[in-house]
Formats: structure tokens, sequence, C-alpha cells
């Protein structure tokens, strides 16, 4: 049985604006998922709420574990965490004045093993030999792909099953979103489940196996990458 | 990691021990009583520096605390302890752990919120600690408090305050390279990122606040033995921005910066003071633009986040 993650009737308001307005959607181990959707149609808020960082208006976020479910909706982050659910934050966040050896010790920070976390270190630079090249440098000196590397691998630290990425590819050049999205197949194939967000939806829907349309808080569309892929609306949308 | 290392230890101590001896011997009492307030003053930019430098939490506050200490000191040492001038460094603790209990109360409810709301609560607190101790009547209320045992040589003085700056700045500065030390910078950088990381960080605040509240309290009761005399005007907001100032200089974040920031905060105005000024007092003046200058040309400070060594 799959593991996934459910996102059922899910709002999120700040004070009077409504951002989401109860979507529902799943994303499964082993399986990218992506959700598509214009500037301000609430994706990164819909990010933060599953990483416990905004608190749900209404709705319910579930872990299914084989069958068994577990409601995050109410855990702090770092119990979602302890889930195994991830969070690679819009604008990567990296810390730019710690290296990129400590950004990638704090990504472990659940983790009181530390042989463990020296593995898991060797690890991402296995996945990101640039980051092994540049690990005492301060990651604020990194390029934006780099850092966004950094980011992903800051949050692989924690060893999770289930990785949401908040644009990764914004602001960077075609060469290495490429680069990027092959290392998202690759952690698929491993089984971590990916819910990639983006607003250029061309190279997210070729790899991901099921995506979401969100408009204005709620969703329109929905199917396989592929389907989307040839879906006149999304092409007119998304794909220009 | 790097540790402050022995031999760099070694030569501090001794450039410290002469120059206790230089000022013993070769200079007035007025130099002498400045060498301390130099170091009670970096004591005190410490004490901020770590809560605002590393963990980025503006804290307007520091003087209350420093109010703490200073007069949990003296009326310790007057009331019970018989005026003895050696258990000054016992009292001179209990001031400083009466300043991290109220630093525990300011803590609970300040770091649950988001932003710069801590100014204003610290601020508050201050004013609150002032006010009280105005009221206060057995400790002199407006007209201060009088009397408070000094030390009684400058050499033993300035051993004490050294060893309670070389303590201050040791606990801090390796707090700062510690583990903790890291995620605190990561919440400095990026609040939303270090709580996704599963970084506790109200947690982590309160932490450091708590370890910046102990070293102004403490700060605060050697400045009360040192000058035997002070009021709760003594403690006003313009001794928190003061402490602010020395961080500011120095450099938020470094450690070596505060210290070196409150050595030139406090040697100026004196130099300054000196300039034949025809009866302007001009240096009210001068200080300021120094101060206005050194931020334009220098914003990050002195040191910025590094360290001297
Ligand atoms: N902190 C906030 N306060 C008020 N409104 C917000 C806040 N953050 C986002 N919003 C609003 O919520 C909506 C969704 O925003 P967001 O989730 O950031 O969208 P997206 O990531 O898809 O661009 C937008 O209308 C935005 O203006
Ligand atoms: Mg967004």
């Amino acid at each position: 049985m799959a593991t996934k993650i459910k996102v059922e009737h899910l709002s999120i308001h700040y004070g009077n604006i409504k951002a989401v307005k109860g979507i529902s959607f799943e994303f499964t181990r082993g399986q990218i998922t992506t959700l598509i959707g214009a500037n301000g149609a609430g994706k990164t808020s819909s990010l933060k709420c599953i990483a416990g960082l905004l608190p749900a208006k209404t709705g319910k976020i579930i872990l299914d574990k084989d069958n068994v479910h577990i409601e995050i909706t109410k855990m702090t982050p770092a119990d979602r965490l302890r889930c195994k659910i991830a969070l690679c934050p819009e604008g990567r966040g990296v810390f730019p004045n710690l290296t990129v050896l400590d950004n990638l010790m704090v990504g472990a920070y659940l983790n009181k093993d530390h042989k463990k976390i020296l593995e898991l270190v060797e690890q991402q630079y296995e996945l990101f030999p640039k980051l092994a090249e540049r690990r005492n440098q301060l990651a604020g000196t990194l390029s934006g792909g780099e850092q966004q590397m950094l980011a992903i691998g800051r949050a692989l630290m924690s060893e999770p099953e289930f990785l949401m990425l908040d644009e990764p590819s914004l602001g960077l050049a075609p060469v290495i979103v490429e680069q990027i999205f092959d290392k998202f197949v690759l952690l698929k194939k491993q089984g971590l489940g990916l819910l990639v967000v983006e607003q250029n939806a061309s190279l997210a829907l070729e790899v991901s196996d099921y995506a979401y349309v969100l408009e204005t808080g709620t969703m329109t569309l929905n199917g396989t990458g592929e389907a989307l892929l040839k879906d006149s609306r999304v092409q007119e949308a998304y794909l220009s | 990691m790097n540790f402050v290392a022995k031999n760099k230890l070694l030569f501090f101590f001794i450039s410290f021990v002469a120059v206790g001896v230089i000022c013993q011997f070769a200079l007035n009492s007025y130099i002498q009583a400045l060498v301390v307030s130099f170091m009670i003053n970096a004591i005190m930019a410490l004490s901020l520096n770590f809560i605002t430098g590393v963990a980025n939490q503006f804290s307007l506050g520091q003087a209350g605390f420093m109010a703490l200490g200073a007069y949990t000191s003296a009326v310790l040492t007057k009331v019970f302890l018989a005026d003895q001038w050696y258990f000054i460094p016992l009292t001179a603790l209990a001031g400083a752990v009466v300043a991290t209990v109220a630093g525990y109360l300011v803590a609970l409810p300040s770091f649950k919120l988001r932003g710069d709301y801590l100014a204003i609560v610290t601020m508050g607190f201050a004013e609150i600690v002032r006010v009280l101790f105005l009221n206060w009547n057995f400790v002199g209320g407006p007209r201060g408090y009088n009397g408070v045992v000094k030390w009684p040589e400058f050499l033993i003085s300035y051993g004490f305050t050294g060893l309670a700056l070389f303590l201050t700045f040791m606990v801090l500065y390796h707090l700062k390279i510690s583990w903790f030390g890291r995620n605190l910078w990561a919440l400095n950088e990026d609040e939303i990122a270090a709580e996704v990381m599963g970084t506790p960080i109200a947690k982590n605040k309160r932490f450091a606040f708590l370890f910046s509240a102990f070293f102004a309290g403490l700060g605060g009761a050697l400045y009360g033995h040192h000058l035997g005399y002070f009021s709760p005007a003594s403690f006003g907001f313009l001794m928190s921005v003061q402490i602010l100032i020395f961080a500011v200089l120095g450099g938020l974040g470094s450690m070596s910066g505060s210290i070196l920031a409150a050595g030139i905060l406090t040697a100026l105005p004196e130099i300054l003071r000196s300039l034949p000024t025809g009866g302007l007092d001009i240096r009210m003046i001068v200080f300021p633009i120094l101060l206005i200058l050194l931020m334009i040309l220098r914003p990050q400070g002195l040191l910025g986040r590094k360290e001297l060594f």
C-alpha cells in the first residue's frame, strides 16, 4: 500500500482574506505531484499550512500510511517533520551567513545522532557535488542555482518521505532548472514523494505523475501530467 | 569551531595584569575608575549583543535588568552582610539571578509573538522596574541609593570586574559558536526556514534572552559597587540606548566588537572633554557626529559579525 498525504477541504484565511477555499488533493510516495497556479493562487499558503506554519481554517491534512490515518492538521512544524514531511520554502531561505555545511546541519536539527548526520551530509554532497566543493563557503555567496540545491539538500537532511518544494525554478536559468528536476526524478525513484509548486509549468508537468491546477484558492483541474500538458486551458494559461 | 586558544588566553591574562599594574602605580584614580567603567560597559554591551546581535531579537530593556542587579546586590550587602566588600561576588551573582528570573517572566509572553514586539515589551519592562524603585523609599526612592559598599582598592575592583568581563565574554562567545548559537543564527537569518527545520524558535529565543538578562544583571551589580551610589534615573531609557549604541558600533554579532566599542565609547567622551572649547561643551556635538559618520561609513559596525582573533 502506498503512503500518501491527503488534503481534504482545506481553507486558509488571513483575517478576512480567503487565500485557499476548501481544496482537496493528495500526493504519494514515489511520485512527483505538481501544483500549478498563477501568482496569488494560494500555492505558498497551502504548502505552509501542510508544513504547520499556518493554521487551517477548515479541513484536514491526513498522513495515510498503509491505510492507517494520522491526522496532522494541528501538529507543530517539528512534529510534522517527525512525520517525515519537509518543506523547501519559497525563495529558498538559505541562511546566508552560515556556511553550506552549517546550513545542512541545521536541517538535521531533530536528529541527535551525530554520526548519522555526517552520513546525511555526505549524501547531499553526493546528490549535489557543487555543494561539496563549497562546503565551507557562506551560503549567501552561492549562485542562485547552488542556493536552491542547498535548500533542497537542507530539507533532505531531515530524511523526509515527503518533500514539498515551493517554486524551485524561480529565477534560475533553464539549464539549472533541468538539472534540478533531474534530481527530483532521481529522488522519486528512491521513494520520496514530491509535491512541486510551480507557476511555469511545462517542465514540472513533463516530469510529474499527477498534477493539480489552483486558481484563486480553488482547484479547477487535475489529471496526469501528460493529460494536463495537452489540455488547451492549461496550455493557454500556464505554458505560454 | 575555534575555541579561544590557550596561548591567546595567556596573552590576554598577562596584558590584563600589566594594565592593572600600570593603572595602579602610574595613573590617577580618575583613569582607574574609567578603566573599571569600561569593563562594566563591555559586560552590558555583550549582554545585549547576544540577544540582539546573535538571535536578532531587538531588546530595549537592558537598563531594567541592570537596575535589578544593582539594587539586589546593594541591598543584600547592606542589609544582610554588614557592608563587607568580599561578599560582593556572591551578591552580584544573586543580582544576576534576580535579573534572570525577571527575564524569564518577560520572555514567557514575548516570544509567542513575531516581529518587533520585544522592543516594546522590554522597554515597558525597564520602565516598570525604574518606577518601582522610584517609589520604594527603603532604597532611597528618587533620591537614589546612597552608601552602597564599594571595593576597597582599585586592584581588587579591577580584578573582579575583569574576571566578570572575562566570564561574560567566554560564555557568550562559546555559546555563539556552539550548536545552540548556530540555531540562533539560523533563526536570525530566516525565521521561517529555521522553523521549517524543526528548531524550536520560541524556546531558543527565550533561552538566549535569559543569558542576556543574567549578564546584564551582573553588570548592573558591579556598576552599583563601582560607583557606590545610583538612583532610578541611572537606569532610564538613555542607559538602554547607550548599551545598544555600544553593541551596534562594535558590530551586532561580534563579541569582541562589543568590548572594542565599549572601550572607544568610554574613552572618547573623556578625550573630547579635554579639547579646548572656550567654555562651549562641544563634546555633546562632536560625539553624536562621530557616531553618525561611523554608521554611514560602516553600518555593520566596526567588526560586523567577525571576531578580533
Ligand atoms: N501574510 C499574508 N497576509 C495577508 N494576505 C496574504 C498573506 N500571504 C498571502 N496572502 C494572500 O493570500 C493569497 C495567496 O497567496 P500565496 O499563497 O502566497 O499565493 P501563491 O504562492 O500562489 O503566489 C494572495 O491573495 C495573497 O495576497
Ligand atoms: Mg508563492
